[in-house]
This record gives structure tokens, C-alpha cells and sequence, in this order.
């Protein structure tokens, strides 16, 4: 069974392009026009990966991103014309897992699909359980507990949880865990990790404004306090 | 600076302005009152003496009715009250009598009025020991002619004294106007020193300084012309700086749709003719140079609307030339070299302009030189300097700021052409080094070998000067 992508892009023109592009690239490829269908088709049969253009007429794509990650935790990528601050930390608040930049390469787009999709690295030594305080790690089951209670986190916070855990109290820089969890070599956008660890906080922590399990190292980056 | 010192020579104006207005007054009050004083003091002198000679004169006229008379003894006998000296002529134009003067002590006139017509008559005049007063009256019916003079020195000295005094008051007068002057011009310039700050803050590209409110109503005025200009001038520059980043966005969505359908003819490349498959890389090659356009576009618009923030981060910088190289398909084509002792330089700075400043400097090196010879890497404590080195024609001295200005065409881009133009590319990477605190220029390559080398200089701790 082949993999699904979920395109929601207004213009037609764009989305005939890239449909065809990502076809050649082995996807099978969904198309909506707005939000409000893209919500509907994804309802309706849901993908392994959703593309969203911030910018479309009626629900824009953060509010579309939003309804789909209340019952879903498919990658998103989101597409925007401005790699302003504001719109990227925006889509990535509201839910994306990734973001790209118009005009982009398919291909490019193919990578970064690639990189979502891809499991939880398991290391050769199998961690079964990592136990930090009241949380649970359960890489292999893919399940995190908190008091014994079922977190539900989406695959990207759960693979960044992971590397941070694969090493707690070591100091993991944001280039290192765009590489680790991303998939980026050497350009990616720290404010992804950024955004992604606030998002993991908000869930892991018992209050995300005084962290105790993901830590910030001020000028170096994350780590798991153990 | 320039309206620093225009300021300093309006105050220097208003002081002297100040001055020349004190000095005049005070030396026409000084005149005026030396004048008045001068008058007052002798006609009293003369009124008093006037007084002494009358009495005098009466006593000498009574004395002169009896025949035998010793002027001498009498002349000694008279009062002088106000230090008058007396004389007195007998009627013969050569007998004078007198216990001191001599006729020669008279001014002529004065002697001839006095015994021709008669008359009592009066005469100011200097000898060379100072200003005197004499007065005259022939008396009847005897014919003697009386005569006095008043030496009026110690008057004279007096009035010298007010002079002096006058004078001065005149000059501390004058140092006070000045002094005052150089109080309000700067009492009224304060305010401008601000208004030039400000200026000169906005001409440096914060636009949004704005001057403070004030309380005087004269003041309220100009500042708010002064921030209305700036408000108007902050608002044409954004308008213009959006409306090139409106331009970029607009032309993203076009692009997106290009590449993506020449990446799907690129699949398909064993499917086309020779011809066509020529046509899809001259395709693909103008669309990928229009894209890079574009975003230097959107780049530099977002400089000028002064919305670039820095996304600072510890940048290892031979690791970041090696990535540059690798990413853009360089890698191994030529050495990068690192100056010894420097190790492994690691500077604070935005990854991903740093990255555009060193891609965009290869490509110069691809489009004008034949490609990038060799990269250097040096440095001190405080800065990093990478010089990207190429052994094309060149750039003459004439043309080497010129070659960072947008869209420059110097005889390099003409000479080379292919069609191109210097584009944005080095602009962006002047721009983007600005904002770092560093600086970027172009120089001969070492010991004459031919070619270009740009230099590029960071600090490593931007913003810590």
C-alpha cells in the first residue's frame, strides 16, 4: 500500500504541479482546495502526510492545522510563501511538524516527507524503558507515561523525546537534533526545535514555564534532566 | 557633526549679536551721561565763580572811586572762595597789576572785548597746564579792568574720573551682553541638539525615533513638524520596502509552479529530443537564477524595511565554508585553507546569511573569474577574515565599491555578460556582513598573481565593540 500526502493548496496551478511531481516521486497523491474541504477529505480518508498552504481563502492553514492535530498526529508540513518569523512559528504552533518555503523543490519536499515518516531510531543496544521522575519512555512500544498516565504526543515530539533520552543529561544542540530527528544536514531552522520543545513542555512538564524534565542550556541547547 | 558646528556658529552670531548691542547702548548711556554731568559740573563751577568774581569785582569797583588805592594790597585782601586768581588792568593797555598772573595768563580776545566794549564777558580755554576760566569787567567810572581766573583742573580730573568709570561700566556691560547672548543661543539651540540627534539617528536608518514632547508651546510646534516628517518619511520607506517584498511573494507562487513542472520534465529527460532536452537546462538554469533573484529580492527588501533580525548562533567557520562548498556542488574544487594558530575559529552569526555571503561569493567567482581558486581563513582576537581568491581578470580600483551596489554593471559584468548582470548577489552580501558589524571589500591577490580576492571580515562577538 502506498503512502498518502494530502495536498490543500488554493492555487491550481501549484497544486497540478506538484501533484504530478510527487506522483513521479512514488506518492499517491490527495488534492483539496481549502481548508474546509481539506478537513472533510482528511476526515474522510485520512493521510500518512498532510501539505498545507498557509495562505488559502476561508480556514486559513494555521486553522486547518489546528483541527486536524485535535484528532489526528499525522506529520504536517506547512507551505508559506514568507519565511517571516511570524508565520513560520505560527504554523509550527499550531501543529506543523516541518515547514517549506515557496518556491521549493519537490524533491526537497520528498526528503522532508522521508524524514517524517521515518521510525524512531532504535539503538543497538535496545533502551526498553527509560524512567525519568514520574516519566516513563517506551521507545519500542512508541508510548510515553506520565504518572503512569498515557501521554499523546505526535511522532516528531515523541522522536525528540527520544534522542533527548537517549542520553539524558547530555546537552543535544539544535543543529544536532535537526539532524537526529529532522533529518536536516546542516541548514536547518533551529526555531523548529524551538517551538517543537516548547510543544513537548507543554505536555511532558508539570509546569512548562519551569521546566524540570526538558531543559534549556542557554547558547548550547536541550537536554533531559535526569 | 555639520549641524553640530552650524549650531556653534549661530550661538557664536547670537553672542556677538549680544555684544554689539550691549557695547552700543551702554556706550551711548555713558555719553549722554558724561555730557550732562560734564555741563552741571561746570556751571556750577562757573556759577560759583561767576558769584566770587561779582562780589569781587563790586569791592575793587568802590575801592578804584578813592585816588589812592594799592591794587596790590587789595587784590591780596580779596576772597577766593572758588580758587580764582586776580588781575587787574588800570585803564592803560600796559599797566596790570596782579600778586601772580601776568596779562599773558589772558586770552586776548577776552582782554580786548573787556576793554572795548566795556562788557563783563567770560571765556573757557587750555593752556598746556590744563582748562581755565576767566572772566572780565571794566568798571566805571574809573576805567580799571577787572580781571579773574578760575583754573578748573580739578574738574577736568573729575570728569576724567567719570570717563574712566563710564568706560568701564561700558565694557563689563558689553562682557555681560555676551555673556547673556552665549546663555540664550544656547538656552534656544538646546532643543535643536536634540532635533539633530534625531535627524541624524533616522538618517541612520532607526526610523522610528521620534523627538519628545515639550511643555513650550513655540517648541511643541516644531516638534511636531519634526515627527510628522519622520512619520511621513518611515512610512514611504516601508510602503517601498513592501511593496518589493509584495513583488517577491507574488512571483513565489509562478515559480513554485516552474519548478515543479521542470522537475517532472527532468524525470522525463530520456523521453525528450536533444533540442528540447537543451531547451529544459536553458529552462531550468533562468528559472533557477530568477528564483535566486527573487530571494535576494525579498532578502534585501527585508533589510531595507529594517526588519532583518539576526538569528545568532556559535558558527564553526571552516565547518560553514565546507558546508557551502559541499551544498552547492563545490566540494574539493578547490582548497580552504586555514592560518595557523587560529584553530578551529568559531564566531557568533547567523548561519544561514553567513551561508548566502559565502555562496554568493563563490558564484561571482563562477559567473566573472573562472570559479573560486582557493578559500583563506584568517584572523586575530576579535575578528575572522575568509578571502575567497580567484585568478580571473580582476577588478580595477575604480570599480571595486562599486561592485557591492544593487544591479551594478561595471565593465566586469559587461566584459563577462553572459547576459547577466552583477545582480543582488554581492549587495546582499554587503548588506548581510553589515548587519554582522563586519566589513567586506576587494583586493589585489598576494605577490601579483592575477585575480580577485574579496575579503570578507567578522567580528567574532557581533555587537560587543
Amino acid at each position: 500500500m502506498g503512502t498518502r500526502i494530502l495536498t490543500v493548496e488554493d492555487d491550481e496551478r501549484i497544486r497540478t504541479a506538484v501533484r504530478i511531481a510527487l506522483e513521479d516521486e512514488g506518492w499517491l497523491v490527495d488534492e483539496a482546495d481549502s481548508g474546509e474541504t481539506g478537513m472533510e477529505q482528511f476526515s474522510r480518508q485520512p493521510a500518512d502526510v498532510v501539505l498545507i498552504d498557509i495562505m488559502l481563502p476561508g480556514m486559513d492553514g494555521f486553522e486547518l492545522c489546528r483541527s486536524i492535530r485535535r484528532t489526528s498526529d499525522v506529520p504536517i508540513v506547512m507551505v508559506t510563501a514568507r519565511d517571516d518569523t511570524h508565520d513560520v512559528v505560527a504554523g509550527l504552533e499550531a501543529g506543523a511538524d516541518d515547514y517549506l518555503t515557496k518556491p521549493f523543490a519537490p524533491k526537497e519536499l520528498s526528503a522532508r516527507i522521508r524524514a517524517l515518516l521515518r521510525r524512531v531510531r532504535v539503538t543497538p543496544h535496545d533502551l526498553p524503558v527509560i524512567r525519568l521522575g514520574d516519566l516513563e519512555v517506551a521507545p519500542e512500544q512508541g508510548v510515553v507515561r506520565k504518572d503512569g498516565r498515557e501521554l499523546h504526543l505526535t511522532k516528531t515530539e515523541f522522536k525528540l523525546l527520544c534522542e533527548l533520552a537517549s542520553a539524558p543529561g547530555k546537552v543535544f544542540s539544535r543543529e544536532n537534533l535537526l539532524e537526529k530527528v529532522w533529518g536536516y544536514d546542516y541548514f536547518g531552522d533551529g526555531r523548529l526545535v524551538d517551538v517543537h520543545v516548547r510543544r513537548l513542555r507543554t505536555k511532558v512538564e508539570g509546569d512548562p514555564a519551569n521546566p524540570r524534565h526538558v531543559v534549556t542550556v542557554r547558547g548550547m541547547g536541550y537536554k533531559l534532566q535526569p | 557633526m555639520r549641524l553640530l558646528r552650524r549650531g556653534l556658529r549661530l550661538r557664536t552670531r547670537i553672542t556677538i549679536a549680544f555684544a554689539v548691542g550691549g557695547f552700543l547702548v551702554s556706550v551711548m548711556l555713558a555719553a549722554i551721561t558724561y555730557g550732562v554731568s560734564r555741563n552741571t559740573v561746570l556751571d556750577q563751577r562757573e556759577q560759583a565763580s561767576r558769584q566770587q568774581f561779582l562780589t569781587n569785582a563790586r569791592v575793587v569797583q568802590d575801592a578804584s572811586r578813592s585816588e589812592s588805592v594799592d591794587y596790590g594790597e587789595l587784590l591780596q585782601s580779596l576772597p577766593q572762595l572758588a580758587g580764582g586768581q586776580p588781575i587787574i588792568n588800570l585803564g592803560n593797555e600796559d599797566e596790570w597789576v596782579s600778586p601772580s598772573l601776568t596779562p599773558a595768563d589772558l586770552p586776548e580776545a577776552l582782554i580786548a572785548g573787556v576793554l572795548q566794549t566795556g562788557q563783563a564777558e567770560q571765556m573757557r580755554y587750555e593752556v598746556p597746564d590744563g582748562p581755565r576760566l576767566a572772566i572780565g569787567a571794566r568798571l566805571e567810572p574809573s576805567g580799571v579792568a577787572y580781571f579773574e581766573v578760575v583754573t578748573l583742573n580739578e574738574v577736568a580730573d573729575n570728569l576724567r574720573s567719570l570717563a574712566i568709570t563710564l568706560s568701564g561700566a561700558a565694557v563689563l556691560t558689553t562682557l555681560a551682553a555676551a555673556g547673556m547672548g552665549l546663555w540664550i543661543g544656547r538656552t534656544v539651540l538646546r532643543p535643536l541638539v536634540g532635533v539633530s540627534a534625531a535627524a541624524q539617528a533616522i538618517a541612520g536608518g532607526r526610523l522610528d525615533t521620534r523627538l519628545q514632547a515639550r511643555s513650550d508651546p513655540d517648541l511643541t510646534k516644531l516638534v511636531a513638524s519634526f515627527n510628522d516628517m519622520a512619520s511621513a518619511l518611515e512610512n514611504r520607506i516601508e510602503r517601498d520596502a513592501r511593496f518589493a517584498s509584495d513583488v517577491s511573494h507574488e512571483l513565489r507562487s509562478p515559480l513554485m509552479t516552474l519548478r515543479a513542472s521542470i522537475e517532472v520534465l527532468e524525470s522525463r529527460r530520456s523521453e525528450l529530443s536533444e533540442r528540447a532536452a537543451t531547451a529544459l537546462d536553458l529552462l531550468r538554469e533562468d528559472v533557477d537564477r530568477f528564483q535566486k533573484l527573487v530571494e535576494d529580492l525579498l532578502e534585501i527588501s527585508r533589510v531595507d524595511a529594517g526588519a532583518a533580525d539576526l538569528a545568532l548562533s556559535e558558527v564553526s567557520v571552516v565547518d560553514l565554508v565546507q558546508a557551502v562548498a559541499d551544498s552547492t556542488g563545490r566540494s574539493g574544487q578547490f582548497p580552504i585553507a586555514l592560518s595557523r594558530n587560529l584553530g578551529d575559529p568559531v564566531i557568533l552569526a547567523d548561519k544561514r546569511r553567513l551561508f548566502q555571503v559565502i555562496a554568493n561569493l563563490f558564484d561571482n567567482a563562477d559567473k566573472y573569474a573562472g570559479g573560486v581558486t582557493g578559500v583563506v581563513i584568517d584572523g586575530d582576537e576579535d575578528a575572522v577574515t575568509v578571502a575567497v581568491e580567484d585568478q580571473g581578470p580582476g577588478i580595477p580600483h575604480a570599480e571595486r565599491h562599486q561592485v557591492f551596489e544593487r544591479f551594478s554593471r561595471g565593465d566586469q559584468a559587461r566584459r563577462r555578460g553572459g547576459g547577466g548582470g552583477a545582480g543582488l548577489g554581492l549587495a546582499l552580501v554587503a548588506e548581510h556582513v553589515r548587519l554582522h558589524g563586519g566589513e567586506v571589500w576587494v583586493e589585489d591577490r598576494a605577490r601579483h598573481q592575477p585575480g580577485a580576492k574579496f575579503v570578507v571580515r567578522l567580528p567574532r562577538r557581533p555587537g560587543e565593540n
